[in-house]
């Protein structure tokens, strides 16, 4: 229900970025969305096309890469996917894990005009 | 036609984590200590207010409060009988608050004279959680009705607060609510967070959060 505003916010960081670069248009955003980063990528697809009422996203398109969340294991030391085990390590059972990635919530690259 | 590729690489909340963290730097230099205060719509925020102000206030703190709720200004009526001072911040919809509105709440209510601002955020436990307001501490409200899953679901939000208030449990008797089991599944995400069972409504177990919420204070100002 958030993807919305994080479409805005995503759209103000890029022109941010642009600033000052020689750009007519986007292209394309290239995204990445970690699995347990809270953002639900079919919805926020679905809210990208109110980024195009920005002159530079008129014909903007979205591509997303779904990082995978990883952990290790904090007691023996296993890093694994943590989302098939809902967080236990499939090793000894564990629930306490660093969380090496799956986060994220990234603007990688624009492609650009 | 040619593309040029530009490498951005940046987090989307980047931007908004730098600017809560200017925000907060901000108010610690001015000795104001900023509570987000985080919970569904109905879990009793505003009654938990109107028990915790006038505890702040006998303790010597000077509150003022911003309420956030979605178009609705009944609340900021009810708080304005404890003497706080108070606005209401008019989201149009939006379903959290950023560090540049809250900064722009701050500036209205203005913090000249005030030791504690609590920030009644929207109610919501997904994007709240998402978007750092530069608040001090963070505490979320998870009432008894509502049930003991709710670390389950949110996990983000129980990962983000510093402390949780588990209120009405007067009513603990007519719902199957395990306090145990919040406990734990609060922890496993959470380990340093405080968890204080409540009832706003009878007063119980108000004085041990209004006695961390004054540890609190004391020590951001004093630091």
């Amino acid at each position: 229900m958030h993807e919305l505003g994080l479409v805005f916010e995503m759209a103000r960081v890029i022109e941010e970025s642009l600033a000052g670069e020689d750009v007519t248009a986007v292209d394309t955003v290239v995204m990445e969305i970690g699995e347990v980063s809270s953002v639900v990528p079919h919805y926020f697809e679905s809210c990208f096309p109110a980024a195009r009422q920005r002159p530079l996203f008129r014909d903007a398109k979205l591509e997303m890469e779904i990082i995978p969340a990883m952990g290790r294991c904090k007691r023996c030391g296993k890093e694994f996917s943590i989302v098939p085990t809902k967080g236990y390590c499939p090793q000894c059972g564990s629930f306490d894990k660093e969380l090496l990635s799956g986060r994220e919530f990234n603007i990688r690259e624009v492609r650009v005009i | 036609m040619a593309f040029k590729v530009i490498e951005i690489k940046k987090s989307v909340l980047d931007c908004n984590d730098r600017d809560a963290e200017a925000l907060r730097q901000e108010l610690k230099a001015k000795g104001v200590f900023l509570l987000n205060l985080m919970s569904s719509p109905g879990s009793g925020k505003t009654t938990t207010l109107m028990g915790t102000i006038p505890a702040l206030v006998q303790r010597g703190w000077r509150v003022g409060v911003m309420e956030a709720d979605i178009d609705s200004d009944v609340d900021a009526h009810t708080i304005s009988a404890t003497g706080a001072r108070v606005i209401q911040l008019h989201t149009g919809g939006m379903c959290h608050l950023d560090a540049a509105m809250t900064r722009q709440g701050l500036e209205a209510l203005g913090t000249d004279e005030l030791d504690i601002v609590i920030l009644e955020n929207v109610g919501n436990l997904v994007c709240p959680a998402e978007f750092d307001t530069g608040a001090a501490k963070n505490a979320m409200i998870l009432s008894v009705p509502e049930g003991d899953d709710k670390p389950l679901k949110y996990p983000l939000m129980f990962s983000v607060c510093h402390a949780l208030l588990v209120n009405k449990i007067d009513t603990l008797p007519v719902f199957d609510f395990d306090l145990a089991a919040v406990e734990q599944r609060a922890r496993q995400r959470n380990p340093q967070l405080k968890m204080f069972p409540v009832s706003a409504r009878t007063g119980e177990g108000m004085e041990a959060w209004v006695g961390w919420l004054d540890r609190q204070i004391r020590a951001w100002k004093e630091q």
